[in-house]
């Protein structure tokens, strides 16, 4: 996949897009690791209500957060078709609970558009720009805001 | 990498080895070790440096190595006497030199300023020093010479020379094969020696064979050098260091010079010096080239050999003496090797891989209905024991001894008590405490911070010690031990103790406690670990900026450590630092607490009990106690402390556990079920997410799932605070 997006590299960047609480998000496909089906997490005390808790990936611990909830959306209702996206930022890895993954995106960074003032400030805070393709909108997440910052203590 | 680069990464390896090495030495000198053969190590220490350092073309480096050796030489050879202020110097000169070798790692050349201001002092100390009278000082030794060098100082000014008296010495010596093999060349010893004093050299060709017989590649030589020399045994014995198991040696003493050669030894050491030179060009021939007169004069000087004393050390068998002599400083056991940490560390992973795969095994065959005494079951049992041992090895091989950590500390301490003015002695106590290199490479800094602290707050000045009738110099003591699976660190000082109405005052200043608290000694002591405290009068750039001990207490607790001070007025203070011994493994009690599966460190369980139903008080609205023997401790419900459910258990229908907490105190954890005890692989919560109050840790159980470890301090302060959170803001801060 990485000789793909080199080779393609003039500029085109590839997204993988998914659905979550009926709207069409994606992240850039190179901060993907892997798509993985749900499994129930453990609950971690005193964590946000977005956290749905830490799942074993291959001996790791992986922290799992609700995107939909995240973006102060109604909670994804967590099923057997439900997909943990796991992407990682800077040097941490989480998994994303989505409804399900639709598509790869090649796209122009021109098509991206800023995201405009919507009056919801977690939207504005987590989406970095909008892409129209055909008559689909998709946001593009800013993965790196997502996850509280690691030194930051719940007191 | 190119290979020249590589070899580059090993020379800075061994140079940080030698600078400990170096730095470990002067500091058992300056402890009052006076062993020669440390002085040696030292010297050797620096030698090596500065040889590895030419061979890179570090010329910064190898110009300061160089001065620094130059006096250390001077040092080893008598010349200078190993006063304790020169031992300071010699500190800050290794300080020096380790900061070349730092900035020669990243491709640049040290501080000139400071480097200048240090080779001066060397200059002013290898001169004779700055307080002896300048008519004793010496010539210095041109470096690095070819040419033969005496230093005629006794001959030329007898009254004042208080060095070691000049000995005859009769060095036998024999090369064997290997030495040859080994590509070493008997010239250049024999050169070496003459070096030492006044020589005369006589080739042993006893066994030579015949000419027909002769194999060329046997050694069959030998040679007696008779040696005049202020140097002691030892030196000359480390002519022959590298060759050392090579040759054999004897090192014969005469019981001193003739005292009437010495007023006209003028003309015999001329001749000395021609016979060994003739000696070193032609062997065989030296001393029959001599005029009849000249040899008989030169002869005069040694006395024959029925006169010499029977001090006779054989060095046939180099290794029965090898261990002893070289205690101080060189490496003691050469057979380890160098293993990339990273290599380790995923070994460390994969057994813990492997300990989870062998639990989730024995859960799965349990499932089946296997026995334990059935074949399969003991088999696993065998399993589980292997997988415990190579664990346990494989743990072994990153433990270290906290050693690599003290040996930064005295330099810190130097440059703290330079900055603050106070006189600091360092002790350290313990330092062979091993403990895995997570742990090690995590509790430098908490050290770092502590011992600032005891110096800049806790030692007084020298005006102030000697007011109150103490030492000027103040005692830091730094100690490791292990206790009870943990490792326990220790940093007192004999200073003055915490002021405690002092800390009072600021902490209700500062609004972090109320005016009119009833605070324990204990207590007041504990405010300094507060955010934000800090005590010190001016801001320092040591450790008064009020980030100091709340920030230690953070980072101790993040490594599921613990931290407390005790305190005496007038006497002094002791942080007392207790750390788990890995981060990597932990034995684990495993609990059900509602429908949730917990891990509690087995360390901290005293007992579990299943409590009575009229155990259990109600004390005011919401707290409860159990009564234990003779004694109440506190209940608390895990399940409502964490937020797994609004309802407390009751404790009668489930299990207590009685646990050991931080401040002394105990408590009385209630879970829904226990399942038993296990080992489990500790997996870091934050190196994904973040923090969790009251969970240590989090770890994989057998059947695949996450199990949050408990961090039982946290949780019992946690369910303490909660009932006082209103009146009490300073301790929720603190948390």
């Amino acid at each position: 996949m990485n000789q793909q997006v080199n080779s393609a590299a003039n500029d085109r960047r590839e997204l993988t897009s998914f659905w979550s609480g009926e709207q069409e998000y994606c992240v850039d496909i190179m901060s993907v690791r892997e798509i993985r089906g749900w499994s129930v997490a453990t609950p971690l005390p005193q964590s946000p209500n977005y956290m749905k808790g830490v799942i074993n990936l291959r001996g790791a611990v992986l922290p799992i957060m609700d995107l939909a909830e995240r973006l102060e959306l109604p909670p994804t209702q967590p099923s057997e078709r439900s997909v943990i996206i796991v992407v990682q930022v800077g040097e941490r890895l989480v998994g994303l609970l989505v409804d399900a993954v639709s598509d790869i995106l090649s796209i122009n960074p021109d098509q991206i558009q800023p995201t405009p003032d919507v009056g919801c400030d977690q939207a504005k805070a987590f989406v970095r720009g909008l892409i129209t393709i055909e008559d689909r909108m998709v946001s593009e997440i800013a993965v790196e805001r997502l996850l509280p910052d690691p030194e930051s203590l719940a007191a | 990498m190119d290979e020249l680069e590589e070899i580059k990464l090993t020379f800075f390896q061994e140079c940080d080895e030698l600078l400990a090495d170096l730095e470990a030495g002067l500091l058992k000198i300056d402890a009052g070790d006076a062993e020669p053969e440390l002085v040696n190590a030292v010297f050797r220490a620096v030698h090596s440096v500065k040889g590895g350092a030419g061979a890179f073309g570090l010329e910064a480096l190898v110009r300061f190595a160089h001065v620094f050796e130059t006096l250390l030489e001077n040092v080893r050879s008598g010349k200078i006497g190993l006063r304790s202020d020169l031992v300071q110097v010699l500190l800050r000169a290794a300080d020096v030199l380790a900061d070349h070798v730092a900035a020669a790692k990243l491709g640049g050349e040290g501080d000139i300023a400071t480097t200048a201001a240090m080779v001066k002092e060397l200059e002013t100390w290898i001169s004779g020093g700055p307080i002896l009278p300048q008519s004793v000082s010496e010539p210095e030794l041109p470096p690095n010479d070819d040419g033969i060098v005496f230093t005629p100082v006794t001959l030329t000014i007898p009254e004042v020379d208080d060095s070691p008296k000049e000995q005859v010495w009769t060095i036998t010596f024999q090369p064997m094969d290997e030495l040859y093999v080994k590509a070493n060349e008997v010239g250049l010893l024999l050169r070496e020696i003459e070096r030492l004093g006044e020589v005369e050299v006589e080739l042993l060709d006893d066994a030579l064979p015949p000419f027909d017989n002769l194999e060329p590649e046997t050694a069959h030589f030998a040679w007696k050098v008779r040696l005049k020399t202020e140097a002691t045994e030892e030196r000359i014995r480390e002519v022959f260091e590298f060759v050392e198991g090579d040759c054999s040696t004897t090192i014969v003493r005469a019981a001193s010079p003739p005292m009437t050669a010495e007023p006209d030894a003028g003309p015999d050491i001329a001749a000395i010096i021609a016979a060994a030179q003739a000696g070193l060009a032609e062997p065989p021939s030296s001393v029959e080239a001599q005029s009849p007169e000249e040899l008989s004069s030169a002869l005069d000087l040694i006395p024959s050999l029925p006169a010499v004393s029977a001090e006779v050390v054989p060095r046939d068998n180099a290794l029965s003496r090898q261990a002893p002599a070289r205690a101080g400083g060189e490496k003691a056991n050469p057979a380890t090797i160098r293993v990339d940490p990273e290599r380790i560390d995923k070994l460390i992973d994969l057994v813990g891989e492997l300990v989870i795969n062998q639990a989730m095994l024995a859960q799965r065959v349990a499932g089946h209905g296997f026995a334990a005494s059935s074949d399969v079951g003991r088999g696993l049992d065998e399993l589980e024991q292997l997988t415990r041992d190579i664990q346990d090895s494989v743990m072994a091989i990153r433990a270290q001894p906290v050693k690599s950590v003290f040996q930064r500390m005295p330099r810190l301490v130097r440059e703290i008590a330079g900055q603050t003015g106070k006189q600091v002695r360092l002790v350290t106590d313990g330092e062979t405490t091993e403990v895995d290199k997570t742990v090690i490479e995590r509790i430098s800094e908490p050290i770092t911070h502590m011992l600032r602290n005891a110096i800049d707050h806790g030692l007084e000045t020298p005006g102030e010690r000697i007011a109150a009738g103490k030492a000027s110099e103040g005692t830091v003591r730094l100690a490791a031990l292990h206790r009870g699976g943990r490792i326990v660190i220790e940093v007192g000082d004999d200073g003055k103790g915490i002021d405690r109405p002092r800390v009072r005052q600021i902490a209700i200043s500062r609004g972090l406690i109320a005016a009119d608290a009833q605070l324990t000694d204990e207590e007041v002591d504990n405010l300094i670990f507060l955010p934000g405290f800090s005590t010190a009068k001016t801001v320092s750039d040591i450790s008064g900026r009020g980030v100091g001990m709340d920030v230690v207490r953070k980072s101790v607790q993040g490594l599921g450590g613990r931290i407390s001070i005790s305190s005496r007025p007038g006497v002094g203070s002791t942080f007392t630092l207790s750390l788990p011994l890995t981060l990597a493994v932990l034995d684990g009690m495993v609990i059900d607490v509602a429908g949730q599966t917990l891990v509690v460190p087995l360390s901290a369980i005293v007992e579990s009990l299943r409590p009575a139903a009229n155990d259990v008080k109600r004390v005011g609205v919401e707290g409860s106690v159990l009564a234990v023997r003779d004694a109440y401790v506190p209940l608390v419900d895990i399940g409502r402390v964490l937020g797994f459910q609004a309802e407390a258990t009751n404790p009668a229908e489930g299990v207590v556990l009685l646990v050991d907490s931080e401040d002394g105190g105990r408590a009385a954890l209630v879970a829904d079920s226990i399942h038993g005890q296990r080992q489990v692989v500790i997996k870091s919560l934050e190196s994904n997410y973040k923090q969790v109050p009251g969970i240590a840790a989090a770890t994989i159980l057998g059947d695949g799932r996450v199990a949050l470890i408990l961090d039982v301090d946290a949780l019992v302060a946690m369910r303490k605070r909660e009932p006082v959170r209103a009146h009490e803001p300073l301790i929720e801060a603190a948390e």
